[in-house]
């Protein structure tokens, strides 16, 4: 069913959670994803930091509230998101190498489970160029 | 089909996604599916407008047979044949 790519240029539970919900969509209709964590998003996918909710990207004056909403709607967490993809197709995830260490990441294991590799900026744009879907949030 | 044909219809297995919002229904959905035969029937039910409109076209992607949609109070029952 084709690959989507997503650069994930923000590490705000906004933008995470928004991956995550297009990611569910794309494991729905069995795509491969592939996603690149560039810059500050890599903060998010260190370990220890899954559950960090001191940043919304969009409407920071309302995050109480978003973050009160997301909780009666029975929202997943980023987290359970990116998981729930994974369950249903092949996902990938790759930190951009600056990213990682600009936040202390310069080792796999300075990362959460969900992270596979690091990456070069050269082949996020390889994969974006051959993925029938690129999206970047 | 009908309302009445989609409510007679044997269900072979019922998805009650009521509790979750978009996408939580279309993946349970896609979860509960494989757990059905082919030509056997699910239902899912939902209170997410966007489910009512996803589903749908997942089937059309997916191959499954879309069989209709019943409006309940405050839900949605939609009807689908695994392919």
């Amino acid at each position: 069913m084709g690959k989507m790519v997503i650069g994930l240029s923000s590490g705000s539970i906004d933008k995470l959670t928004a991956a995550g919900v297009i990611m569910s969509g794309a494991a729905a209709d069995d795509m491969e994803i592939e996603v690149y964590i560039l810059l500050t998003t890599a903060r998010a996918f260190m370990k220890g930091n899954e559950n960090l909710q001191d940043s919304v990207a969009d409407l920071p004056h309302l995050k109480d509230e978003f973050f009160a909403r997301l909780k009666e709607n029975n929202v997943p967490t980023w987290v359970e998101f990116f998981e729930q993809a994974a369950e249903f197709t092949d996902v990938k995830v790759y930190v951009c190498s600056l990213a990682g260490k600009i936040w202390g990441g310069v080792k796999m294991e300075d990362f959460n489970h969900l992270v596979t590799g690091f990456c070069g900026i050269g082949q996020y744009i390889d994969a974006a160029k051959e993925a029938e879907l690129h999206i970047n949030l | 089909m009908t309302n009445e044909e989609l409510n007679a219809l044997a269900v072979n297995k019922s998805v009650d996604a009521r509790g979750t919002a978009c996408p939580g229904p279309l993946l349970e959905a896609k979860r509960a599916i494989g757990t059905i035969e082919e030509d056997e029937i699910m239902e899912v039910l939902s209170a997410d407008e966007g489910t009512r409109i996803d589903i749908p076209k997942w089937c059309k992607k997916q191959g499954h047979e879309y069989l209709g949609t019943v409006e309940e109070s405050g839900y949605f029952k939609i009807y689908l044949k695994k392919q």
